[in-house]
Order: C-alpha cells, then structure tokens, then sequence
C-alpha cells in the first residue's frame, strides 16, 4: 500500500469517528414525542425517593428516570432533574436502577441510559428521552406543561 | 434505588478521558502500521501492548492503570479540581470491553485471518476516540442492551 492510501485510510476512520461524534452529540438527550403513551404502574416500577416508596405522580409532570450502573451519564442527568424538582412544586424526579430490572428495561424497550419518560398529571407517557438530557430539552418538555 | 446502593469512591472524569487520547492514538497508529505486509509485525507488538493495558483497567481499573498513575502524577496537578468526581465502574466496563475488541484482534491475527488488527484496532478506535473527544460512555450505551442480549450478566 503506497503511503497515500494509508494515510487516506487513517485520516478516513478520523473523519468517520468525527462524523458519528457530531450525529451521536446531536440527537442525544433530545425528547422524541410518545403518542397514546402507556400509564406507568408506579408499584410496578418500585421505586424509592429517599428511602419510601413513591405512589403518586407529579402534580404537573413526573420525570422517571432509567438508570444502570455503568453509566456516568445517568447521575449527572439526575441531577439536573433535581435540581428542576426543587424548583418546580409540580415537577417530580423518580429514578430506577435497571441493572437489577431486566424485566422494566425490556418493558420500555430500553437500549441506553439513562432513558428518561416523561409523565402528564395521570402518570400517563408523553415523551421518551434517549441519553444525557439537555438542558434545552427540559425547557421545552417544562413548556409544554405550561411550567 | 440507586441511592441507596454503596458506590465505590469518585475518581476524577478528565482521568480516563486522558487514557483514552492516548489509546485512541495507539490504536490509529496500529491501524496505519497494519496497513503494510512490512510492518504488520510492529502493528502486532503494538496492539499487543494496549490489550495488556486494557487488562490492567478491567482488572485494576483505571486508579492502577499506568495512564491513571502518569494523570495523577503530571497532569492533574496542573489542572484545576474536579466540579464533580465520577463513578469507576463505567470507565471500568469500557476498558473490558476494548480488552475483548482488540483481544478479538490478536486471536483472530494469530488464527491467520487477513485485516484482523487493522479491522478490531479500526474498531477499539472509534470507541477511544469518541470516549475522549466526545465523552461519549460504552457502559451507558451498551451496559443494558447487551445484558438484555443475554450477552452479560451482571458481575
């Protein structure tokens, strides 16, 4: 192989690991629409917020949170949903670890965490948010319930 | 859940991003030696080299791994602390899964198949490299996909 070709293959792979970088940074964390979403069964889900269970949803809009264990992502997401939670009285935050639940992350079809369903009032999905959440995404799912 | 489970002490995320610049070079650097029948054997030693370092990270993690020690030795002084310190196990998950990928490298090249280092470090490079440039996290994107594969159970 000539030197040409191998630089054309080294600064080839460059460019595509690039590439996928820049598509991967632009469509993670962004809120993609759930039409006629499922309502979560909150003892179905188990979840705990400071030690008690949770049994009711957000006044306005609850995000449920899909976390693992091996995923850096995930505490650095929830804690932008806590710090919305403190700020909003009708905004609640609940996070589930998945690495124990198999049977939720084949439920809701989880691939990555941490992945983010936001709730309505009824508990009832109206979006899914795949990755570390933006912050402009929040802004935009906050808007749309009126918050 | 996850606040009541005990997670090990933070290390300091530039760390392992830092391992990564440097494995990302290693690995396109295999690449461009494999690409030539006269120095397939240095492409060889080479990946050879950073499958024994990623062993050391899945094993050891990334506190004990040689580019850990020379980030906390020469690099982290200079820099400002961390705003917050992350969680070892992801970086830990990723340093296992680039020891099977550039593993799969040198057993395939020994068993004789043509482009195997050229194609498993291509592909150990593309993680690397999007790890450090683009802090993108294997263990977030693959961790539950594969064990929904059946390919991992949780150790």
């Amino acid at each position: 192989m000539t030197l040409e070709t191998k630089l054309l293959v080294v600064f080839g792979l460059l460019a595509l690991a690039t590439a996928a970088g820049l598509v991967w940074r632009a469509k993670t964390g962004r809120a993609k629409a759930v039409a006629g979403g499922d309502v979560i069964d909150l003892a179905e889900i188990a979840a705990t917020k400071d030690g008690k269970p949770v049994t009711k949803f957000g006044n306005k809009v609850t995000f449920l949170q899909f976390s693992s264990e091996f995923c850096t992502m995930c505490r650095q997401t929830a804690k932008l949903y806590s710090e919305l939670e403190k700020a909003h009285d009708d905004v609640l935050h609940i996070e589930v670890d998945i690495t124990d639940r198999l049977d939720l992350a084949n439920k809701f079809n989880i691939l990555q965490t941490p992945t983010t369903l936001v709730l309505d009032s009824k508990g009832r999905i109206t979006s899914r948010i795949a990755g570390a959440v933006k912050t402009q995404t929040i802004k935009e799912e906050l808007g749309s319930f009126d918050i | 859940m996850s606040d009541s489970k005990k997670t090990p002490a933070g290390i300091d995320p530039r760390g392992p991003r830092f391992g990564a610049s440097i494995t990302a070079v290693l690995l396109l650097t295999t690449v461009f030696l494999a690409l030539d029948a006269g120095s397939t054997g240095a492409a060889f030693t080479l990946l050879l080299i950073v499958t024994a370092l990623f062993a050391i990270g899945a094993i050891l993690g990334n506190s004990k791994h040689p580019y850990g020690l020379i980030f906390k030795k020469f690099v982290r002084p200079r820099l400002a602390a961390p705003k917050e310190l992350e969680d070892p196990r992801p970086p830990k998950f990723a340093q296992l899964v680039g020891l099977i990928v550039a593993g799969a490298g040198v057993v395939l090249h020994l068993a004789g198949v043509p482009n195997a280092i050229a194609i498993f470090a291509g592909m150990a490079f593309v993680a690397a490299f999007l790890n450090a440039a683009f802090n993108f996290c294997l263990g977030c994107q693959m961790y539950v996909g594969l064990q929904r594969l059946g390919l991992i159970r949780k150790f």
